[in-house]
């Protein structure tokens, strides 16, 4: 059995050795241990460096406020872990923990050369060191400190682990699972409630499981909280252990990380490691309990230097003694159990060093039984020991003046500065505070959110009090419910109740400018960082904080924001309520991301939708591109041809034979009511009236800015029923608009609207062969350029299939847009490419689609417009019904700015050596001989290689471009300055011959 | 771990909870209000139910409405009744205005069922699945993406998708029914 | 996240399945080609910002579908009250217990 373990003690179990590794050594410990606890059993305090100086560490905590003992958790690649606390990491064979900040190794690490030159590093360095010059920082001071800044490494190889989350409702919500928790949870349980119980520790208990000697209700503690958990499971309350409140959100939602894989050797299969909780509670009880406070003097933070609660822990939960020659520094009752509890358990406790003159006799009666040596009215002033306390310099202080010091010998010096209730997920609800000048610290006031808090972390103390207004607040909560509850009494015995005092540093016979009294471990914050920072100017605690960094490490300053404002208080000559404590945030502790990612990573990021024709494009070897949430067939590349290519060849067979594209993400909406018509007149500034049933129409929708927002062609089902499309993009978008103006504006009109995207798969055929194509395969509908014009559409059968056949063409050569049940695409798909094979039948993507609509000028909404274009700028004043008494955007469109001349207007461009291929996006100059920066008149909005055109093509907003036609401008790159011509916008077929449909029998 | 969505069937199954890809059935989209409501309810052979989450079926049981909205419920009916239920809508024009928009191709429906169904949609649904009442429905998210969900039984749920949305969920569904058996065990 | 009650579906549900949707009460003119480039600017631009009570709409996307105006306190983030659309604004008198 290890050195420092305790036969008899304990909740580990001793018959189950567990060997993990520390520091590249092997350890020793048992099952149920903590790194922290195993490496104390073990006789090893040294556990960590600090951040600034690098100053040797030990654990000076037992919990999840440890700042010092933080380290690398590793099982294998990928699941590396830094800043893990190892007094709340659980041994498991096989785990590999790794000091961090020191470098070669811990126990001798080149870093700690800061250590001798910390006068340099006083508070607010960065800001004084780094001021100047000025081109130094970027250069010089940033790396360098990036590179040495930092807690930990965090690993470069991809997490293989799996997070998850869950949502949780439930009536009851207690954190913490103390006595006050525990008392809360049953109360309300039996009063009918559905509660959930959840802890940050291993096991449920809280400070139960340090306190054996107590008895409640006539059994031994431990055997009352079995008993208790058993009764709370028979009462279906959900206990979750390592998990842990992270965050308090509006109205009872609370982030509840729990951790289920971090303690065990073997992973099991389809777990994953964290699953984040957004939990939903009609009630919430806080029972966090109080988090004991440090003693702030010079050398406070040797290793072996610890909270006097953690040693209590180590030893009746892990049955560590943490020492064998303790001494006791305390200005609380609390820390003299420490000492009693130790020399029990075969610690020789050297002194209980107490700041108070007159600590209560009882306690003073029981060291004296025990043999040990107390001092009363005592101050420390040093410590001594590298890599661990050797002994502690104390002093008599009497009436304010320090006197004589004597050196006593200690392997561990165990302090206690009394407790602070922990109040972090109480200050997330925004939460007030009310000063308690008896306990010196805050206590939980008002709060907006419908939570009480128990126990301690109301400054109550001792179990028989916290277990008395846990049931007590259970009860409340229950009744606040309409449940009828009652708080059963339970007598204890053996309870450590006490009180004590409270101190900023500790007096001293040494200049306070050479004491390195530690307030902030984590951040190496000392006393005289704080009186510094006030002496420098710093007046709110706010700016105390940022200046110095206390409290802003990853612990958030559990242990030293009290301290630190007390000190600061005490600087400033203002009474503590009147400086504040500053703002807890959560996360509660540090929360892995993959904690907050949940399921969403790797294929299941965010949704990608794929289309029903989506398999027939990837096993015809598609290209993808993502648009939208969509993930849309780009080009169909043959072997050896790359995308330029591919994309030539698809627009030449669409131009001269007859191309295929799966249009199906194009958003549609049918407006069906008698209104519908009405509707249409109203939302878009097209008019509608006389548009017959069968007939087609571009339609084009602004907002009331007058700006273009969405287009597509609508065809008029029937009088009542119009079948909407709009860009793939814009769906969603489209239709909320489109509710929003109906419910709330004309709520008077009779018209629904329903989306039927998905409703339909379509397929868009294009080009001169495309009739002879359908012509075998369409029942219902004659097509022939009288039967069937183009901008036609009607409901038929295309290869048996039911059908909205459109005549509409998004490529100037003849189209169509079969639309078919979504699920019948594929089969349609395939059926149309067996059909057209022997006419030249070629599937394009959405490459090859939007180099003909440039080439035939029309234009994408959202990248040849870009939320400040109107119609008129896109040349698409046609489209405006101007006789129309109103329509979403008419007014708008009167507004002097969209009215002003030089307004950016879209035009086409051709470079003038007739091979350049324009960047889009790239900005637009008259003037390319003017000085930078450049007076900028538009940019580039789509450029494509047409093959049609036979040169490069492209389109671009430009001030008053229309006005421009033939004159040149200029494109500067980061090599040259192209220059261009401005154009009209259609570089093909422009007298629009080729939308005409052949006359059956005859040649194509 | 994208479950084969291409035939109906079982798509995961685990002690906790079993997924499956329902039979293809007719859908209808029905708008109306007011006045409009009682025709339409007779013309279909069922009281369109006016709280928004509950159900009404035909005597037949070939058609079964859930009301989503104000003025909108979603109806389920055997493929073969589709017909006669457009018909008998569309014969209710103009005089009762309202829409009914064939949207039997839009979605799909997955099943759950199983000890821990209810427990499966928390890992995506931000509301209280015991706020649905067995025999009720309701539109709602899962995990981000717009379901209409129907509770047959305590244990037995369907969910309505629009099929692009529907790998995305299916998969989230199969680790899940994997995820709590591992719970359990 | 927030709860919100839905006036149509009257359940309290949480914030995800709902979209805001900006201020209420600003309603569209009657005849907007009548209106003045100052009142059109007004109603196209112009919003109160409040610090406190705020009259704004939401919308139950992911459930009814229906938008509907709610008045939240934007300091609290708190929802002092919901109701459908159309419906008058409730007094901040009858909301807050307190006089205007
Ligand atoms: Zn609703």
């Amino acid at each position: 059995m290890s050195r420092f373990r305790v036969p008899g003690r304990g909740r580990v179990n001793p018959d189950r050795p567990v060997t993990f590794r520390f520091d590249g050594r092997p350890v020793q410990g048992c099952e149920g241990d903590t790194v922290a606890s195993a490496l104390l059993a073990n006789g090893i305090h040294l556990m960590g460096r600090s951040f600034k100086y690098h100053r040797p560490r030990g654990a000076v905590a037992a919990g999840s406020e440890e700042p010092n003992a933080l380290i690398n958790t590793r099982r294998g690649p990928g699941r590396a872990e830094p800043n893990t606390r190892a007094t709340m990491q659980e041994i498991w064979p096989g785990l590999e923990a790794r000091p961090q900040n020191c470098w070669p190794r811990l126990s001798f690490d080149l870093g700690a050369v800061n250590d001798r030159a910390y006068m340099l590093f006083s508070a607010g360095f960065y800001y004084k060191t780094f001021m100047w010059p000025r081109s130094f920082w970027d250069k010089l001071y940033e790396p360098v400190i990036r590179a040495a800044a930092g807690l930990g490494v965090s690993p470069s190889e991809e997490d293989p682990d799996t997070y998850a989350s869950r949502y949780l409702h439930t009536d009851v919500l207690v954190v913490g699972a103390g006595p006050a928790g525990l008392a809360a949870a049953r109360t309300a349980a039996e009063a009918g409630l559905r509660v959930v119980l959840v802890d940050e520790h291993a096991e449920a208990g809280g400070t139960l499981l340090s306190e054996p000697q107590a008895r409640i209700a006539g059994l031994p503690a431990w055997d009352w909280l079995t008993a208790e958990l058993a009764a709370l499971k028979a009462l279906g309350v959900r206990v979750m252990t390592r998990t842990t409140a992270i965050g308090y959100y509006h109205q009872n939602m609370i982030g509840l990380c729990q951790r289920l894989t971090d303690h065990l050797a073997e992973l099991p299969a389809d777990t994953p490691r964290e699953r984040m909780w957004r939990l939903r509670a009609a009630r919430v009880v806080l029972a966090q309990g109080a988090l004991e406070k440090p003693l702030v003097f010079d050398g406070n933070d040797r290793p072996g230097v610890m909270l006097a609660g953690a040693a209590q822990t180590y030893l009746h939960r892990f049955g560590v003694r943490v020492g064998d020659r303790p001494v006791i520094l305390t200005s609380h009752d609390s820390a003299w159990h420490a000492a009693f509890d130790l020399q029990d358990a075969g610690a020789k406790v050297a002194a209980i060093v107490d700041t108070r003159a007159a600590p209560p006799a009882a306690l003073a009666g029981e060291a004296q039984a025990r043999g040990i040596r107390v001092l009363a009215g005592f101050t420390a002033t040093a410590t001594s020991g590298r890599l661990r306390v050797r002994s502690v310099r104390v002093h008599p202080v009497s009436a304010g003046t320090v006197g004589a010091g004597e050196e006593i010998a200690c392997d561990c010096l165990l302090m206690s500065g009394g407790w602070t209730p922990s109040l972090h997920l109480f200050s997330h609800t925004k939460g007030s505070l009310a000063w308690d000048e008896d306990r010196t610290t805050f206590l939980p006031a008002d709060t907006p959110e419908d939570c009480v808090i128990a126990g301690a972390g109301r400054g109550l103390w001792g179990i028989a009090a916290t277990l008395a207004d846990g049931a007590e607040k259970g009860a409340e909560v229950a009744a606040s419910l309409g449940r009828g509850a009652s708080a059963p009494a339970l007598p204890v015995e053996g309870d450590r109740t006490g009180s004590g005092t409270s101190h900023t540093e500790l007096a001293t016979d040494r200049s306070p400018s050479r004491a390195r009294a530690f307030v902030d471990f984590q951040n190496d914050v000392t006393a005289k960082d704080l009186r510094l920072a006030v002496r420098e100017g710093m007046r709110s605690i706010e700016h105390v904080k940022r200046y110095t960094t206390n409290g802003m490490a990853t612990d958030q300053g559990k242990m030293s924001n009290i301290n630190g404002l007390n000190i600061a208080a005490d600087a400033l000559g203002r009474a503590q309520p009147k400086v504040g404590l500053t703002t807890f945030r959560p996360p509660y502790t540090p929360t892995s991301f993959g904690a907050f990612a949940g399921y969403h990573r790797g294929g299941h990021f965010e949704v990608t939708r794929r289309t029903a024709i989506d398999p027939l494009a990837e096993a015809a070897g598609a290209v993808f591109e993502p648009v939208g949430q969509w993930r849309r067939a780009r080009y169909f590349p043959r072997p050896g041809e790359d995308m330029d290519t591919a994309v030539a060849r698809e627009c030449r067979a669409t131009r001269t034979a007859i191309g295929m594209f799966d249009a199906s993400t194009l958003g549609k909406i049918e407006v069906v009511g008698p209104d519908a018509v009405e509707f249409m007149n109203r939302m878009y500034t097209n008019p509608w009236t006389k548009l017959q049933p069968g007939r087609c129409r571009y339609g084009l929708l602004l907002g009331d800015d007058g700006f273009i927002r969405d287009d597509g062609v609508i065809g008029r089902l029937a009088h009542d029923r119009f079948h909407v499309t709009t860009t793939t993009g814009g769906a969603a978008r489209v239709l909320n608009m489109m509710e929003d103006y109906l419910q709330t504006e004309w709520p008077e009109l009779d018209v629904w609207l329903t989306s039927t995207t998905e409703q339909w798969s379509t397929i868009a055929l294009n080009g001169p062969r495309v009739a002879e194509l359908l012509r075998p395969l369409v029942e219902g509908v004659t097509l022939t350029e009288e039967a069937f014009p183009h901008m036609s559409v009607a409901e038929c059968t295309v290869a048996g299939m039911p059908a909205r056949l459109f005549r509409v063409s998004f490529t100037g050569e003849t189209g169509f847009e079969v639309n078919v049940p979504a699920p019948m695409g594929p089969a349609l798909w395939q059926r149309l490419a067996e059909a057209g094979a022997p006419l030249g039948l070629t599937p394009y993507g959405t490459e090859a689609m939007h180099v003909m609509r440039a080439e035939k000028g029309y234009i994408i909404v959202g990248q040849d417009t870009d939320g400040t274009v109107t119609p008129a700028d896109a040349g698409l004043t046609w489209a405006v019904g101007k006789a129309k008494p109103d329509f979403v955007g008419k007014r708008g469109l009167a507004r002097p700015d969209l009215t002003a001349p030089g307004r950016r207007q879209l035009v086409g461009l051709l470079t003038e050596d007739g091979t350049t291929l324009l960047e889009e996006g790239a900005q637009i100059v008259l003037d390319p001989a003017q000085p930078v920066p450049m007076k900028m008149v538009g940019h580039v909005t789509s450029a494509y290689r047409s093959e049609a055109a036979g040169r490069p093509i492209a389109l671009a907003l430009v001030e008053g471009g229309h006005g421009r036609m033939g004159e040149t401008v200029h494109i500067p790159m980061p090599d040259r300055t192209i220059a261009a011509t401005i154009t009209g916008c259609v570089f093909h077929d422009p007298e629009n011959t080729r939308l005409k449909l052949a006359a059956p029998g005859g040649d194509a | 771990m994208t479950p084969d969505l291409s035939a109906p069937g079982p798509l995961a199954e685990s002690a906790a909870a079993k997924l499956s890809l329902a039979v293809p059935c007719a859908r209808l989209s029905l708008r109306a209000r007011g006045a409009a409501v009682a025709p339409l309810s007779a013309a279909l052979g069922l009281t369109l139910p006016e709280r928004i989450g509950t159900r009404a079926s035909t005597a037949a049981g070939d058609t079964e409405a859930l009301r989503l909205g104000p003025d909108e419920w979603v109806l389920h009916a055997t493929p073969a009744a589709l017909p006669g239920l457009l018909a008998a809508c569309a014969a209710l024009s103009p005089e009762h205005p309202h829409s009914a928009v064939d949207i039997s191709g839009r979605e799909l429906t997955l099943v759950l069922e199983g000890p821990r169904a209810a427990e499966l949609l928390t890992l995506g649904m931000p509301r209280d699945p015991d706020s649905i009442a067995p025999g009720e429905g309701r539109r709602t998210l899962f995990d981000g993406v717009s379901v209409v969900l129907w509770r047959e039984a305590d244990t037995r749920f369907r969910m309505d998708i629009w099929h692009s949305f529907a790998p995305h969920l299916a998969s989230l569904l199969a680790t899940g029914c994997a995820e709590l058996a591992a719970e359990t065990a | 996240m927030l709860l919100i009650h839905c006036p149509y579906c009257d359940e309290t549900l949480p914030e995800l399945e709902f979209a805001h949707a900006g201020e209420a009460h600003v309603a569209r003119p009657e005849n907007p080609s009548a209106q003045s480039d100052a009142e059109w600017e007004e109603f196209l631009f112009i919003r109160r910002n409040v610090k406190g009570p705020h009259y704004e709409r939401w919308r139950h996307t992911h459930g009814c579908g229906r938008f509907f105006n709610a008045v939240r306190d934007t300091v609290s983030d708190r929802f002092l009250a919901t109701y459908p659309a159309g419906a008058p604004r409730p007094s901040l008198a009858s909301l807050t217990g307190e006089s205007e």
